[in-house]
């Protein structure tokens, strides 16, 4: 809970509406607060009518980890004939059944009709006539500054509740919605912000710039950061309402080259196979110059531009390549196919700190793989990919992303000081981690430098944080390699520190993988607010070690792996994986990154209880084209892994970095 | 976050620096002042296990009574309290009233003589949009001498805190005045609610989290439901408040299988309240009841699952009529069923023997 000490502030608008003619430095100054607060109530009355409670019954009690409330909410009424808009957070425990109360006091049961998810919106209906619909305020009179009253029906009260505050900014969340300051929370989401007019500005609803979902953004109520979707653009997707189809966001299925939003070009990285943008023929490299006839200079530009826009919607689109320019017509969806990672079969060799790049050495082959089929050799160097020059792995990864699994492909390669044209083509990454795998030996330096980092198992404190973490190094650390990092989240109440040290000291010692083991604030367990500190602590690692982006790895056990997947899903370019032990996924993933390879390896006892849900977890990402290994302890319960399955999980590490 | 509009704000402040807000401001002053001078900032036990260890408070007589909120932090011998004007009073509990979250402290310097609030002639009331100030010892920001902070904001609305469920982990049960300000922080309960023209309107209450909407709530009880038992502690002459017995001990007088209802099995945290089947002959029976009939209201008040249902039942009185809404299909439906006389008490030691039919799938506990 945050306190704020509020400073004077006022509307100039407002102020000439109230007292258009009388000087200013004359108004004695109570007098004129006291026709704002009139003014006030005045406008809640007038919109009072329109605002109804809605209660909901049955239903889940917990929505991903915001617990649903069970408190009455609000509903703006938009049409006499029993229309009713609220916010879509109001539904979130999928109630089984929806009760509206009118002003009147008169209530009935109501249908949901269908959801906005671009807008987190949900239109209700009821059997009743003659309700009384809000007068609306002009989208283009809004002005920051003016002053804006919140109301909603969550208290037993016959009068609504109110909090007043002024319009902050406009065109917010991708132009989707307008901010206040008026108090924004569960007590008023649904309902109404209202002008001094009593006319209705919006409706207010809970929103995140960085998440999606119904609960996203309600961690800010009351912060004085609150949203409103402006009822002009409310009216205007009503008749689509009305036909009971959900609103999807629309997409059209690119992703634009990095750059800073606000100052870089437009410019088209990837295009998602079987999209609208690669139907249209978009192609990487576009410049985007117009969308729907708006012209884009800067990144940010096409986010406003596509936030107000739903599948369905067809958009048109002007792009520059080289010196021609392209329009396009382009029909969103709602749904992108998920990307799903593709590949060629070489293990690359870990490049030593201070070899020159000059392409991809192969390390190893791995059997059946299209470079196998393809007779490319360990040994080979691999120097470019069809028209691309290749000099390192991230180069040759990024090449064979950017294509579709059975495109055909031609490697060149050098062997034995010729060049070869090699053509292979690409298959789908597979899963299954080979019972034998060779690691890469990392010697010791020789001679040991005099500033080595920290060797051996060690105990630490992370500056500026109150956890602290231990960890372990192999002896035989040598700093011109890349190590892999694993980072082990324990279950609550017991870090199982003696046992895994026990247990990953050969495999790290084996594979050249670093363990790190952060310890909860509360042995209890982890609360989500501590990711900051393990994603510190993995940065603290990079900094004192030399560390192998492409093999940074969380593994967690029990319900030690909740917040390994928090970690993986929150820091997308941090991790490369996961190795989850007895554990079911509980939250929805995000999509599948082309850029960005994340691996899962699950593990679990088939006499463990939540075996079943282990293997839906496997289901469900595999669905989203998530590379995922399921490894099955036959007669286990809910126990940590035996050794089989950790030497596994070290091959699976160990081929991470697998192209 | 808080930069980013205090930037928005500054640069209105910038923008129209002729602007009434000063003017504002100003009308105000002679409000905050007076108010200041009639609030303390309350210090005692605390501090450990983040338990804040002080509170605000309001002084109600000259002679130096402070009203306060009842909270750990009266739970030590050395209570003190920090006057407006810097000087250190130690102080003790003179009587409390746990129902209200009120205390009387007696400061111990007999010689103050201090600005005091009126109880009768400085009170006033106030509805939702009513623009209101909120002073309080709120995160001790307020060093030494330094006064109390105010926050603004208005009425949001002036409605009952608890419900019979209990939505909040409060010991105050009555109407309060909600504000949309931030006014309940560690160490602001004690501290006042009042109008721009300074009337008292209420005291703050503590932090308190909504279980229904799992919101943090902030609120203040009315000056006058305070009034009464503040005069009457100062007088030495106030008894604490009888919890009512039936609350506390929470009998369960009635089960839905007394008039006929069986539920559906109660799986769910929040199952909804469905009927399973209603006993032919039954009150249920007669009332027209149907099997699949959800029942959403019970005298008025609404069921949300399976479990509110049976606790509701549990709190009825015998003898009168139960007042069930059930929705079926599309429509609402309202219907009464009598009570019987005599309540179904199996915990009751005296009747060992379960007086009802065997409990189905339908009444599991």
């Amino acid at each position: 809970m945050v306190a704020k000490c509020g400073r004077g502030r006022m509307s100039l608008w407002l102020t000439i509406v109230l007292v258009p003619s009388v000087s200013l430095g004359q108004q004695p100054a109570a007098n004129l607060e006291s026709l704002e607060e009139q003014a006030f109530k005045e406008a809640s009355a007038v919109v009072a009518p329109s605002v109804v409670r809605i209660q909901t019954v049955g239903g889940l009690d917990r929505v991903g980890r915001v617990l649903t409330g069970t408190a009455a909410t609000t509903g703006v009424v938009v049409s006499a004939d029993g229309y009713v808009i609220s916010s879509a957070f109001n539904f979130a425990s999928r109630p089984a059944s929806v009760l509206v109360t009118l002003a009147d006091g008169r209530r009935f049961p109501a249908k949901i009709i269908a959801n906005d998810w671009s807008r987190m919106l949900t239109l209700l209906k009821i059997e009743a006539e003659g309700l009384s619909v809000p007068r609306v305020a002009p989208r283009d009179g809004f002005r920051v500054g003016q002053w804006a009253i919140a109301m909603g029906r969550t208290y037993e009260s016959p009068l609504p509740n109110l909090s007043v505050g002024i319009i902050s900014a406009l065109d917010r969340i991708w132009g989707r919605a307008l901010q206040t300051d008026a108090k924004i929370s569960p007590a008023n989401y649904g309902g109404p912000l209202v002008d001094i007019r009593g006319q209705v500005i919006g409706v207010l609803v809970p929103l995140s710039q960085r998440q999606a979902g119904r609960t996203a953004g309600v961690e800010w109520y009351d912060s004085g950061i609150g949203f409103a979707i402006p009822m002009a653009d409310i009216l205007g997707t009503l008749p689509r309402l009305k036909t009971g189809t959900d609103l999807l966001p629309g997409l059209m299925g690119i992703t634009l080259r990095a750059g800073n939003v606000y100052a870089s070009a437009a410019i088209i990285d990837r295009v998602r196979f079987n999209s609208p943008a690669e139907k249209a023929g978009l192609q990487p490299g576009d410049v985007i110059a117009n969308v729907d006839g708006q012209p884009i200079r800067r990144l940010v530009q096409v986010r406003n531009v596509l936030g107000n826009k739903y599948a369905g919607d067809t958009i048109s689109v002007v792009v520059r390549r080289g010196e021609e320019s392209v329009e396009q017509k382009i029909q969103l969806i709602g749904k992108l196919e998920p990307y799903t990672p593709t590949f060629l079969g070489i293990l690359p060799a870990r490049r030593k700190q201070g070899e020159a790049a000059t392409g991809v050495v192969v390390r190893g082959i791995l059997p059946e793989s299209p470079a196998a089929m393809a007779m490319i050799r360990p040994g080979d160097t691999v120097v470019q990919l069809d028209d691309t020059p290749v000099t390192d792995s991230a180069g040759l990864f990024d090449a064979i992303s950017r294509r579709r699994v059975g495109a055909d492909v031609t490697v060149h390669v050098d062997r034995n000081g010729a060049r070869q044209k090699i053509s292979a083509k690409l298959a789908v990454l597979p899963t299954q981690v080979p019972a034998v795998l060779e690691s890469q030996i990392i010697a010791a330096p020789d001679p040991k430098p005099a500033d080595l980092p920290t060797i051996g198992r060690f105990n630490k404190d992370l500056a500026g944080h109150d956890n602290n973490f231990w960890g372990f190094v192999p002896e035989t650390y040598n700093p011109a390699h890349g190590y892999g990092l694993v980072v082990w989240i324990h279950p609550g109440s017991d870090t199982m520190e003696a046992d895994i040290y026990d247990l990953w000291k050969p495999i790290c010692e084996q594979r050249g993988l670093i363990l790190v083991g952060p310890r909860a604030k509360e042995l209890a367990g982890w609360n989500l607010n501590e990711a900051g500190f393990i994603e510190a602590l993995v940065k603290e690692m990079q900094q004192k070690y030399n560390i192998d982006d492409q093999r940074i790895v969380l593994h967690g056990y029990s319900n030690g792996c909740r917040f390994a997947y928090h970690l993986a899903f929150k820091y997308r370019t941090l991790f490369r994986g996961v190795a989850a032990s007895s554990e079911p996924l509980k939250v929805t993933p995000p999509e599948n990154r082309p850029d960005l390879r994340l691996q899962f390896f699950l593990s679990c006892g088939d006499k463990d209880n939540l075996y079943r849900r282990v293997q839906q977890t496997r289901g469900r990402l595999a669905a989203m084209k998530f590379p995922v290994t399921l490894s099955t302890e036959p007669g286990l319960g809910h126990e940590y892994p035996t050794l089989p399955v950790l030497d596994e999980i070290g091959r699976w590490i160990d081929l991470l970095d697998r192209i | 976050m808080i930069h980013r509009i205090l930037t928005i704000v500054s640069l209105l402040l910038l923008s129209l620096t002729w602007c009434p807000s000063i003017a504002h401001g100003q009308s105000i002053q002679p409000t905050i002042q007076r108010v200041q001078q009639r609030t303390v900032k309350v210090f005692g036990a605390g501090g450990i296990r983040r338990l804040h260890a002080y509170s605000t408070g309001f002084v109600v007589s000259r002679q130096g009574h402070v009203a306060t909120v009842w909270s750990h932090v009266l739970d030590t011998e050395e209570l003190t309290v920090v006057l407006a004007d810097g000087r250190k009073v130690r102080a003790k509990v003179l009587g409390a009233e746990p129902q209200l979250d009120l205390a009387v402290l007696e400061l111990q310097d007999k010689e103050l003589d201090l600005p005091a609030w009126d109880l009768e002639a400085d009170v006033s009331d106030a509805g939702p949009g009513t623009r209101v100030l909120g002073f309080s010892n709120m995160f001790r920001v307020a060093t030494g001498d330094e006064m109390v902070s105010v926050l603004h904001g208005v009425v949001a609305a002036k409605a009952p805190l608890a419900t019979r469920r209990g939505a909040f982990e409060s010991s105050y049960e009555g109407t309060a005045f909600i504000v949309d300000a931030v006014t309940n922080n560690p160490g602001a309960g004690g501290g006042v609610l009042v109008t721009r023209a300074g009337r008292l309107l209420g005291m703050i209450g503590k932090e308190l989290r909504n279980s229904e909407s799992n919101t943090w709530v902030n609120y203040a009880v009315p000056i006058s439901e305070l009034k009464q038992p503040i005069q009457q502690i100062i007088a030495g002459k106030y008894r604490a408040r009888q919890r009512d017995p039936d609350e506390t001990n929470a009998v369960a007088r009635f089960r839905p299988l007394q008039f006929g209802i069986v539920l559906v099995p109660d799986v769910l945290f929040r199952t909804p309240a469905f009927i399973d089947g209603v006993q032919p002959g039954s009150a249920a029976a007669r009332a027209g009841l149907q099997p699949d009939d959800l029942i959403l209201f019970i005298n008025g008040d609404l069921v949300q699952s399976c479990r509110v249902f049976k606790q509701s039942l549990g709190r009825i009185d015998a003898g009168t009529v139960l007042k069930l809404t059930v929705r079926r299909g599309d429509k609402l439906l309202p219907v009464e069923l009598p009570v019987p006389e005599t309540p179904d008490t199996p915990e009751t030691p005296k009747k060992p023997e379960k007086p009802e039919k065997p409990a189905t799938a339908g009444d599991t506990k």
